[in-house]
């Protein structure tokens, strides 16, 4: 049973990076195709071309982001506080929040600018064959309305990438954003 | 109208040229200034009570949660005999931030800058080297304490004030009828699902105060979203015509509370084309549950709630409102994309962070007793309609910042905000609930209503 008392902190709540020991190399092919898959998986988001993102995703997909939760004494790494989450998707709610932001989505209408930076880039194998961890961290820029300003968050996404006919999909996407206070305004973006 | 003399800002601005009360303005500038901005810290959040979570977020002792009332960080604590304590997080001694981290559990609080400690009641411990008395001999000990807040828990959630004499009766006033059956219906009450989603917005908390104050209007344009979803019943084209959601009785009381009551029979036809005609309560409720009630769960509003409280929950509940002044109440029915009912339980309040900034605090329910399955799937309903990735909330937060931005004109702030589509209250037959009542389709009534709560509060000097 969960405990969704905010003071008792699963036992998950400070999992990060990587689990696999089975390493994927940096440089190898595989690494290569999988860090390709990510830089254009960023720019198809970064283009608002949904279409085409969605097409990078499972329909068994969980997409989810936590809670980071500021603590400290013995609980003091243990900030990932998966009882709450800022999204929560599986892929009908993601076609969901697409469909919604070709029409009236105000959030996103007029459109915000994002850069999507996407850097350290780990990746092991997975028990399952054709299963990768794909661990990166993300910086997204966002330039909204005339503002001269951009909003920004940073995150560590912990992925899980499959391979699917010749071509790598998103089977799990967990996105720990390092805000326990957000100073983005919402999350009408895709992290 | 009689000119009130209780704000009069630097350059002879006073609250009647700000709020007219004759017809029903708001001048532009009450979103941005600096000056009305201290008063309001003063006369509106210290005088009085602030939501600042749940009990079920700290169930044993010495567990603690770090919340905000208005510019004031303080501790929300269960001490060792359930208690629970609501106190400043300021270190007597120099000021040092006395607890840093957002939730944990305790013993006590050891301030890290020289050692003081205190006790989750607020008392204070002691400090280091009791032989030197590090704490001087000016105070005793027992005024040296952490300073404390008045707490009063309904339905479990917690409230706190630094007012000395306002009892939360008081501050209900005639709401509590209806919104007992929004948090005190059930045996076990709420729990919430997880610690709050936190988010700063670029504007004043008025903005969105405001709109708490049930603005049903926006609902067709900024959310139209929901109607092309069909999440509100109609399409996209018949929005106009058909008003899906606009009918209804809208409350208000005195203290700025208010409340959107919406047919039931008219959120079932989004549902199923099934009749409500002729249905006792009880079929009613098991037909259609309010969001939340499990079937399990409905003999116990039976049990909780007077007869006329299970009677409009059945009918017409209350299902968005605010309480003033910062608090959003929204319990909504939810359909799920899969078919099938649900529903999402959350309550958020604003927190003032400057003139310009506020804190939005999305706090996510499901009742206790219900099922874990209901849980996960409230809780999901809630993440995917409010709060920080919220479909109706994003549009929300993307217009507030906007009004915010045009109240800093020279010309702009001279504007004012118009309240002037009302309808006047009224009682519908049968009704048996208190307070300013205006059925038939939604107008600004009830907003007016948390400008004048905003201005009698402000108004007293
Ligand atoms: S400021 Fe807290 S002990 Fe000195
Ligand atoms: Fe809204």
């Amino acid at each position: 049973m969960v405990n969704y008392a905010t003071a008792a902190i699963d036992t998950t709540s400070v999992m990060r990076g990587l689990v696999s020991t089975k390493r994927v190399p940096l440089g190898s092919e595989i690494y290569n195709r999988l860090l390709e898959t990510l830089y254009d998986e960023a720019a198809s988001l970064d283009e608002r071309r949904f279409d085409d993102w969605v097409a990078y995703i499972e329909q068994d997909i969980s997409y989810t982001a936590p809670l980071r939760l500021t603590r400290n004494g013995p609980n003091r790494d243990r900030d990932v506080v998966r009882t709450m989450k800022h999204f929560d998707e599986n892929y009908g709610s993601i076609l969901m929040r697409t469909g919604r932001l070709s029409k009236s989505a105000w959030a996103e209408d007029p459109p915000s600018r994002t850069r999507r930076f996407v850097t350290n880039v780990r990746i092991a194998e997975c028990e399952t064959a054709g299963e990768y961890e794909v661990v990166s961290y993300l910086y997204v820029e966002r330039s909204r309305f005339d503002n001269p300003h951009n909003e920004s968050i940073t995150a560590e996404r912990r992925d899980i990438w499959r391979l699917v006919d010749g071509a790598y999909k998103l089977a799990r996407r967990e996105i720990i954003v390092d805000q326990s206070t957000l100073g983005m305004s919402n999350f009408a973006i895709f992290l | 109208m009689l000119h009130n003399p209780g704000v009069t800002l630097n350059d002879g601005t006073t609250l009647d040229d700000l709020i007219n009360r004759d017809m029903n303005e708001v001048s532009l500038r009450v979103m941005n200034d600096k000056e009305l901005y201290e008063l309001e810290m003063e006369r509106i959040f210290a005088r009085t009570w602030l939501l600042l979570g749940h009990e079920s977020e700290i169930p044993k002792a010495g567990d603690y949660v770090m919340r905000d009332m208005a510019e004031d960080n303080v501790i929300v604590t269960r001490a060792r005999d359930g208690e629970i304590h609501v106190m400043l997080n300021v270190c007597p001694h120099r000021g040092m931030k006395v607890c840093t981290a957002e939730a944990g559990n305790a013993q006590a609080h050891r301030c890290i800058y020289h050692g003081w400690a205190f006790r989750p009641d607020g008392s204070f411990i002691g400090a280091p080297i009791e032989k030197e008395q590090m704490h001087g001999n000016k105070h005793s000990k027992d005024e040296l304490g952490l300073k404390k807040a008045r707490v009063h828990l309904y339905g479990g959630l917690i409230f706190a004030t630094w007012s000395k004499d306002l009892s939360f009766d008081d501050y209900l006033g005639d709401a509590k009828f209806y919104l007992d059956q929004l948090f005190c219906r059930t045996d076990n009450g709420l729990e919430m699902l997880g610690p709050p989603q936190r988010f700063v917005l670029p504007c004043n908390w008025k903005i969105p105060g405001e709109q708490s104050g049930s603005d049903g209007f926006h609902t067709l344009t900024l959310h139209r979203s929901l109607m092309e979803g069909g999440i509100m019943g109609g399409t996209a084209e018949s929005i106009y015509d058909t008003a899906p959601g606009m009918y209804g009785v809208d409350v208000s009381v005195p203290q700025g509370h208010t409340l959107r009551c919406l047919e039931a029979a008219q959120t079932f036809k989004m549902f199923a084309d099934v009749s409500f005609e002729g249905k006792s309560t009880e079929e009613r409720l098991n037909l259609l549950s309010p969001p939340g009630i499990t079937k399990d769960l409905i003999p116990q509003l039976f049990k909780n709630l007077s007869e006329d409280q299970v009677n409009q929950l059945a009918n017409i509940p209350p299902q968005v409102g605010g309480m003033f002044p910062n608090i959003l109440i929204a319990f909504i029915f939810a359909p799920r994309m899969d078919g099938g009912a649900s529903g999402a339980l959350s309550l958020h309040t604003y927190v003032p962070k400057g003139p310009d900034k506020v804190e939005f605090i999305n706090f996510i329910f499901a009742e206790k007793d219900a099922p874990e399955d209901v849980k996960r799937d409230m809780l999901q309903n809630a993440i995917w309609s409010t709060g920080t990735s919220g479909t109706i909330e994003q549009d929300d937060a993307d217009t507030w910042p906007q009004i915010m931005r045009n109240s800093r004109g020279h010309m702009s702030k001279t504007m004012t905000l118009k309240y002037q589509a009302l309808h006047g209250h009224e009682r519908p037959e049968g009704w048996v609930g208190g307070g300013d009542l205006y059925p038939g389709f939604t107008k600004d009534d009830t907003q007016w209503a948390w400008w004048m709560a905003y201005y009698n509060l402000m108004a007293e000097a």
